[in-house]
């Protein structure tokens, strides 16, 4: 197997992480609005993984550039500008006195990455696939 | 559905195996009818689910025979009406002339098809047998000592009337009946109460200022809708008031009205008796009934059920048990009567909670003051006013069960704690310098009980000031010190008092000084209105998670950052206070601030407070404005509740309404001072409607304005100041159109602007509102005054966030010769007058007033005379503007001018003392337009007049 075989390869795997993370999000959102979860339980929770996530889809979308895959690098780029303009902005936290405001807000940004990272995730694993056929021919 | 709530309350139907028939019973006499006794209307559908009929049961067995529960209702009946039971429905209906009218009016209700199904129908012919006898018995009734001796005496005759009386009964009801029916269509519009509406043309007309005194539009209830007749079903709008009087029953009608729904609240507001106001009726006895479901507490609007043994709650129409002891006076061990029960008669009640509302025994009050003793604070006289104030308050802070606990922490470079031991009569000074990771010095001694260190207490106020006079340090670390008295009463909760006359600059919290000048007046001036650092919302939390409150007095010469400071009391329900350029030497800045801070001290504070609303099911809270923690989509909570606070909580609807009135309740949980768990619960019931002209009939304009207020500050955070103008003015905008098209059906573009008469004012008050020192377009306003104003609008209660955006203006040289003597009802003001410049005259003396401030203007071409009678000055030259105390002088027209002052200081509710600053008409450009810019009927600048704003407000309307 190649480096663009490896390179999709781990592309998969963080599409799939990045797709769960947003799943927990989306849970505990809804809990929140079914009151199982106070809301500063919530934010130090979420808070955790705010950082992890876009380091984890910013490093991702760097393999992209240095290797020169600029479809998929393309793809991602504005995401990465999107998650830099809100931590230049200091609100990628959650903020608990004002959560409830902006909750719906936050689940469908939510729901928009999920849907992102779902597309992103088919689309490595048909560009893995197309790596290893090429690879094997 | 059980057919026995068909009866009136009294009467039970029995199955008799003999006669294969129900025959009725009536409970308190055993006497027995084979005949329904009620409506006949109702009379054709048999009972056929009557709870336990007993075969055997003769109907001469009488009440023996059953359980003693369910004696209750009947025993309390014969207390009250003497023996009469019953009985005394059809005779009252006799003996008072004035009542077949009422029962009339309410017969059609039954065939109201608007009232939905027969759930609708059933609450209020269950409850009609227990209203009435009430009604008669209600205050407001006349004829009620006549009813009582008719009463009594058909008590001992009740042998020989009662064929009479069931003949009479019997007819009477059959004529009702036949009116019913014949009214069931007819009926239906005769008997639905509607709102007048009239429209108002606004432009080129004078608004009419007295107008915003007038009561919100009355809540058009259906009768019988409460089980009492009582006066006080519906709470004064000081403490609950909606922004819409009548309810509408879809969520697209409310989005089509354009309308906002929402309630605005003050239910822990003060009360003071000399406005003749009641304090809130407590009930003692801890008998707290409750909805088995949605949990909500009964109120004047429930129905009783099967006799009164079940009520259904007004809210999700579940039917719960009436506890035990609803019926009994557990004082004097007694039977009592449910309708003089509290809770059904006050829409503002007070229970005292038992155990279970409670996660720990009640906590005692407890203050931990956070004093700044740099050398900025020690200089403006702000420590020696402080401590002085404190000293002299030491027997005001609630303090009855001498479980008060007190701390003092002075903060510079470093936290200075005081060690004071019980029975001591010196305290001792701990200082610590680590400011990074903050530790108390001391486990004990730091907190203590109000009384018994008592001494110790006053003797370290008394030198506070002194110890700290020669200090030159420069530096202030209220976040570390904020900490260390968070750790302090943390495990009690309670409030914090921070007093700081300087930027926190040191240890945790530290901010910079960031009003750069170039941001005002641009989109960027709102990141100035916006926390600096998060370490005062982090904070916050970690106090609203302890119970622990903070109150923020800032006394500024330079800028605080009140945006980043005043955090911490929205979210722990504190309040804000700023004084800006204070300095003690000047004696009207020391009393205002000691008077306040007096009042602060005072004031009876609720502890470990959670507020929740409830309402009738498909109606949600969506957003919730104030000073509070949101600890989940529904739950607000308050470490400390201050007095006269306003909240306002947006409505949505979920689902269509069906019933013909939906309820609104509020319930504050909280302790008092005293150490008693109380739930102060706000019932409030509204008509529901489904017409767009009804809507707008029934809309609140100060509610509105609140509302409005509240979204613009909001707005002006999250967007810009100019967003949140222009929300306003666009909301305006939109609520005018629909009624033009909608209401007064005329379309196309009009010359006029036409308003409903209930809404007359809203424009002026929206043209207040968007000219507001909060709000208002402009680079000159520092942001630290802005930001103060913006916490006030927020949590002001309407009583004085009308006159805050919309002051008061009056003419006092030629005021009417009653006004500022004592009258009926105190001391008589001037009349309002419009706020323009127009009425400004060059001689004359002219008051302004907005609840914070006091602009007593003069004339340049004010006559000695005058100058000599109010100032005591011999001409207009020697006088001086700016803060001024008026002198009580021995001429009339002082003491009426004194009078009026005094009177305008205290005719709100709240803490605040306005300033009186004598404005020159030509001297001090600064102060002069300060006072101008509250006559907001005027063109300011670039900001457009009443007339301009009009002509804008018309403009959207037609454009739409």
């Amino acid at each position: 197997m190649g480096g663009e075989g490896w390179l999709f390869l781990f592309a998969v795997l963080m599409a799939a992480v990045l797709l769960f993370t947003m799943v927990f999000f989306i849970i505990m959102f809804s809990d929140l609005e079914c009151d199982y979860i106070n809301p500063i339980d919530l934010c130090n929770k979420l808070n955790q993984f705010v950082l992890p996530e876009m380091i984890a889809h910013a490093f991702l979308t760097l393999c992209f550039l240095l290797s020169g895959q600029w479809l998929a690098f393309l793809l991602n780029a504005p995401l990465v500008g999107y998650n830099v303009n809100k931590i230049m902005a200091k609100n990628h936290m959650y903020d608990a006195t004002e959560i409830f405001r902006t909750l719906s807000g936050h689940k469908k940004e939510s729901f928009i990455k999920l849907g992102f990272y779902l597309v992103s995730f088919f689309y490595y694993l048909y560009r893995m696939i197309l790596a290893l056929i090429s690879e094997s021919d | 559905m059980s057919q026995e709530v068909m009866l009136p309350q009294g009467w039970e139907a029995r199955w008799d195996a003999q006669s294969n028939a129900y025959v009725y019973v009536e409970q308190s006499t055993g006497r027995s009818q084979w005949e329904v006794p009620t409506q006949p209307s109702y009379g054709s559908s048999h009972p056929s689910t009557s709870p336990a009929p007993t075969p055997a049961a003769a109907p001469s067995q009488g009440q023996s025979h059953r359980p003693g529960r369910r004696q209750y209702p009947t025993a309390q009946i014969q207390q009250v009406y003497g023996g009469g039971g019953y009985d005394t429905q059809p005779q009252q209906s006799l003996a008072a002339p004035g009542y077949p009218d009422q029962n009339a009016s309410q017969q059609p209700q039954y065939f109201t098809p608007g009232l939905g199904g027969a759930d609708a129908h059933q609450p209020s012919h269950g409850q009609q047998p227990a209203a009435s006898p009430y009604g008669g018995a209600a205050p407001a009734q006349s004829q009620q000592p006549g009813y009582g001796q008719q009463q009594s005496a058909y008590g001992s005759q009740q042998q020989q009337q009662q064929p009479v009386d069931q003949m009479s009964n019997q007819f009477q009801q059959m004529n009702m009946g036949y009116q019913g029916g014949a009214g069931a269509g007819a009926g239906m519009s005769g008997q639905k109460q509607l709102h007048q509406i009239q429209t108002v043309n606004l432009i080129g007309m004078q608004p009419d200022v007295t107008g915003l005194d007038t009561p919100p539009p009355p809540y058009l209830l259906p009768p019988n809708a409460s089980v009492t007749a009582s006066p006080h079903i519906q709470p004064d709008p000081s403490y609950q008031r909606c922004t819409l009087t009548s309810m509408p029953t879809t969520q697209s009608l409310l989005n089509k009205s354009k309308l906002p729904l929402a309630l605005v609240m003050a239910p822990y507001r003060s009360f003071r008796e000399s406005d003749g106001e009641d304090p809130v009726p407590v009930i003692e006895d801890s008998v707290i009934a409750r909805c088995r479901r949605c949990r909500a507490y009964i109120n004047p609007f429930v129905t009783f059920i099967e006799g009164g043994n079940r009520w259904k709650c007004c809210m999700c129409g579940l039917s719960n048990e009436v506890p035990q002891l609803f019926d009994w006076n557990q004082v004097e061990n007694k039977p009592a009567d449910r309708w003089a029960r509290k809770e059904l008669n006050h829409s503002v009640v007070e229970f005292i909670a038992p155990t279970e509302y409670m996660v720990r025994p009640p906590q005692p009050p407890v203050y931990a003051f956070v004093i700044d003793v740099s050398q900025q604070a020690v200089q403006s006289g702000m420590v020696a006013v402080a401590a002085r104030t404190i000293l002299e308050s030491l027997d005001n802070i609630p303090n009855a069960d001498s479980r008060t606990k007190v701390a003092i922490i002075a903060v510079s470079t470093s936290l200075h704690f005081f060690s004071l031991p019980a029975g001591a009569t010196e305290a001792s000074m701990l200082v610590v310098s680590d400011l990074s990771d903050v530790f108390l010095p001391k486990p004990v001694d730091l907190l203590v009980n109000l009384t018994e260190s008592r001494p110790a207490l006053e003797s370290l106020l008394g030198r506070l000031s002194d110890m700290f006079q020669d200090s030159h340090v420069v530096g202030n670390a209220l976040g570390s010190a904020l900490q260390a008295a968070h750790q302090l009463i943390g495990k009690i909760g309670g409030k914090i008092i921070a007093l700081t006359a300087t930027l926190p600059t040191l240890g945790e919290g530290a901010l910079k000084a960031r009003d750069d000048p170039k941001l005002l007046g641009t989109s960027k001036e709102s990141s100035l209105l916006n926390a600096a650092s998060s370490f005062y919302k982090t904070f916050a939390i970690e106090c609203s998670k302890q119970q622990v409150a903070v109150d923020m007095f800032l006394f500024s010469t330079s800028y605080t950052d009140v945006a980043t400071l005043s955090c911490l009391p929205r979210y722990t329900a504190g309040q804000t206070y700023l004084y800006p350029g204070f300095n003690a030497s000047r004696s009207e800045d020391a009393i205002k601030f000691a008077t306040e801070f007096g009042k602060v001290l005072a004031m009876p504070i609720g502890l470990e407070a959670v507020i929740r609303v409830r309402a009738t099911r498909g109606i949600r809270m969506s957003a919730f404005h104030g000073n509070f923690f949101i600890r989940s989509t529904d739950l607000l909570a308050l470490p400390v509740v201050p007095t006269d606070q306003n909240y306002v909580i947006e409505l949505q609807l979920e689902d269509d309404i069906k019933g013909s009135f939906v309820v609104l309740q509020t319930a504050i949980l909280h302790t008092t001072c005293y150490g008693e768990r109380r739930i102060r619960v706000i019932t409030q019931a509204m008509p529901t409607t489904d017409s767009i002209p009804e809507l707008y009939a029934s809309a609140d304009q100060v509610a509105i304005a609140t509302y409005l207020t509240n979204k613009a500050v909001e707005r002006s955070m999250s967007h810009s100041l100019d967003d949140a103008r222009n929300t306003v003015t666009n909301k305006l905008g939109e609520m005018l159109g629909v009624y033009k098209n909608q209401v007064t059906s005329s379309s196309g573009a009009s010359a006029q602007l036409a308003v409903p008469e209930n809404l007359k004012l809203l424009p002026l008050l929206c043209c207040g509102l968007v000219k507001h020192v909060g709000l208002r377009e402009g680079s000159s306003i520092p942001p630290d005054l802005r930001s103060y104003a913006q916490a006030l609008l927020t949590t002001l209660p309407c009583q004085s966030l009308v006159p805050f955006i919309h002051p008061r203006f009056y003419s006092l040289h030629n005021m009417s010769p009653e006004a500022g003597n004592i009258g009926d009802a105190g001391i008589v003001l001037p009349q309002a007058l419009n706020l323009t410049s127009e009425r400004l005259e060059r001689h004359g003396l002219f008051l302004i007033e907005d609840g914070q401030n006091i602009f007593i203007w003069v004339g340049h071409e004010a006559v000695p005379r005058l100058i000599q009678d109010v100032f005591d000055l011999p001409s207009y030259g020697e006088l001086q503007g700016g803060k001024y105390t008026l002198p009580v002088l021995d001429n009339p027209f002082s003491q009426r001018v004194n009078n009026i002052v005094a009177k305008t200081r205290e005719l709100r509710r709240g803490v605040y003392r306005p300033h009186v600053y004598v404005v020159k008409s030509d001297a001090e450009p600064a102060l002069r337009s300060w006072a101008l810019s509250l006559l907001i009927e005027d063109r300011m600048d670039h900001m457009s007049s009443y007339a301009q704003y009009l002509t804008t407000v018309k403009n959207k309307v037609n454009g739409s």
